[in-house]
């Protein structure tokens, strides 16, 4: 219970610092818009139907934008070294972890709606499935790619490579998301049944447990010296 | 209380910042650490703090053996460092607020002004860090490494910055802390200060502790040859 209360805390705080800067944000939400655009006037949608598709340009919109964000999540903990500080607190590593994956999460969420909002809109997409479906496929997705991208966010800042090694951490492990993720997604968009989405959606849940209780115990050994 | 380190190494890759070092710090004391750039300060007090494993020795609290990884033990640590370790975008007072949480000090304002009026910052909880100069940020950064009343509070260069008010204003807060019984750990590159508030000094050179004794009738001129190899005094 601490540790979610910990986790509660430092979650908060990101998100003031965040919403008061919002250069993080706002960079992931300009991707998000033109990125959105040029698939739209890249697209012949006499050629290819823009619902069959709408969903797969979707998921790499929000994980290149996810991904963008994730590589300054630690930005302002390095600002003044208060991430030096903040190890210094009795607070669990996996606490750090899961906090600031929540962050990530609330902006991930931010960036994924604004992503479905867009490419249906810019693609012309109407009658876009439940709502519910949708979110219920997100979710787990989003939490996946929260996780993934605050832990291998603190590893390429370590990296002389700093950003540029971000992508190449992380898009191989995350290619199960997506392709689960743009599967499922493209069935609630062409209104299939739950039965053909439902499997799917277990095992986006499985991969986010999973990345999120491998983070935490990982975690640790990355933010220690 | 007394804070002890035994034997302490540590290295970067091939380069050894710490060598068989011997530390003892006494409760109700200030240690001063002296040395040239590079000579392993802020690596001992990182070691020291729990910040950095060392590769061998030990860091002892009255003979337990403490480390980073022990909450208990990071919570009696405070630290001040040259870098506030503050987040701009928010106010000092939240600032303190959300460390004070953290050590499971009640979060309200009040906590906030009573800890920066002991470092002279009343007047700066609702104003962002962003604001501040860098003596303010200096005051503050002060504030929050007192705010849980820590047992063993660890100074890295910490007059950086800080105007003569400031700096006599940490100068009385330290000789508190002594008086408190608090282990005091200051590392700093101004002898005469150093030497002046300190009980003891100790002088690293190449990550070796090449002097450690009583601070009182010391002078700055004395130590300086304690900085180059073979003690030749530095003019």
């Amino acid at each position: 219970m601490m540790s979610l209360r910990w986790a509660r805390l430092i979650a908060w705080k990101d998100l003031q610092v965040e919403f008061r800067s919002g250069g993080r944000l706002l960079a992931m939400i300009a991707f998000v818009v033109l990125a959105c655009f040029l698939f739209a006037l890249a697209l012949d949608r006499s050629l290819v139907p823009a619902r069959n598709v709408a969903a797969s340009l979707a998921w790499l919109t929000i994980l290149f934008a996810a991904t963008t964000g994730a590589g300054r999540t630690f930005d302002t903990e390095e600002e003044d070294g208060a991430f030096r500080h903040l190890l210094l607190t009795p607070v669990s590593r996996h606490a750090i972890f899961l906090g600031k994956s929540a962050a990530n999460l609330v902006l991930v969420w931010i960036v994924t709606i604004l992503a479905f909002v867009a490419l249906t809109s810019f693609l012309g997409v109407r009658d876009a499935g439940s709502i519910a479906r949708h979110g219920a496929v997100l979710l787990p997705g989003t939490i996946g790619l929260a996780a993934v991208g605050t832990f291998f966010g603190l590893m390429s800042r370590h990296s002389s490579l700093g950003d540029t090694l971000l992508p190449v951490l992380t898009f191989p492990l995350l290619v199960p998301v997506i392709f689960f993720g743009a599967t499922a997604s493209g069935r609630v968009l062409t209104e299939r049944p739950w039965a053909e989405i439902s499997g799917s959606v277990r095992l986006l849940w499985a991969f986010a447990i999973g990345f999120v209780a491998v983070g935490s115990v990982l975690f640790r050994y990355l933010a220690e010296e | 209380m007394t804070l002890s380190a035994r034997g302490l190494v540590c290295d970067y890759g091939p380069t050894r910042a710490l060598d068989r070092v011997d530390i003892d710090a006494a409760g109700g004391s200030i240690l001063a650490v002296f040395g040239p750039n590079g000579a392993g300060k802020t690596t001992l007090l990182r070691a020291l703090s729990g910040e950095r494993r060392p590769d061998a020795g030990e860091v002892t609290l009255n003979g337990a053996v403490v480390s980073g990884s022990d909450p208990a033990w990071r919570a009696r640590v405070g630290l001040v460092s040259h870098r506030t370790g503050l987040y701009r975008k928010l106010t000092v007072g939240e600032n303190l607020a959300f460390f004070g949480a953290l050590h499971g000090i009640n979060r309200d304002r009040q906590m906030a002004v009573r800890v920066l009026d002991e470092v002279g910052g009343a007047d700066l909880a609702d104003v962002p860090v962003e604001k501040l100069s860098r003596g303010q940020r200096q005051r503050a950064a002060l504030a929050r490494s007192l705010l849980h009343d820590p047992d063993v509070l660890f100074l890295d260069e910490p007059f950086t910055g800080l105007d003569p008010g400031g700096a006599s204003t940490l100068e009385a807060m330290l000789q508190a802390r002594r008086e408190a019984g608090t282990v005091v750990v200051l590392v700093t590159h101004d002898l005469e200060r150093g030497l002046k508030l300190a009980d003891r000094a100790v002088v690293l050179r190449r990550g070796r502790r090449v002097l450690d004794t009583e601070s009182s009738g010391r002078e700055a001129e004395d130590l300086l040859p304690f900085f180059t190899a073979g003690g030749t005094r530095v003019q």
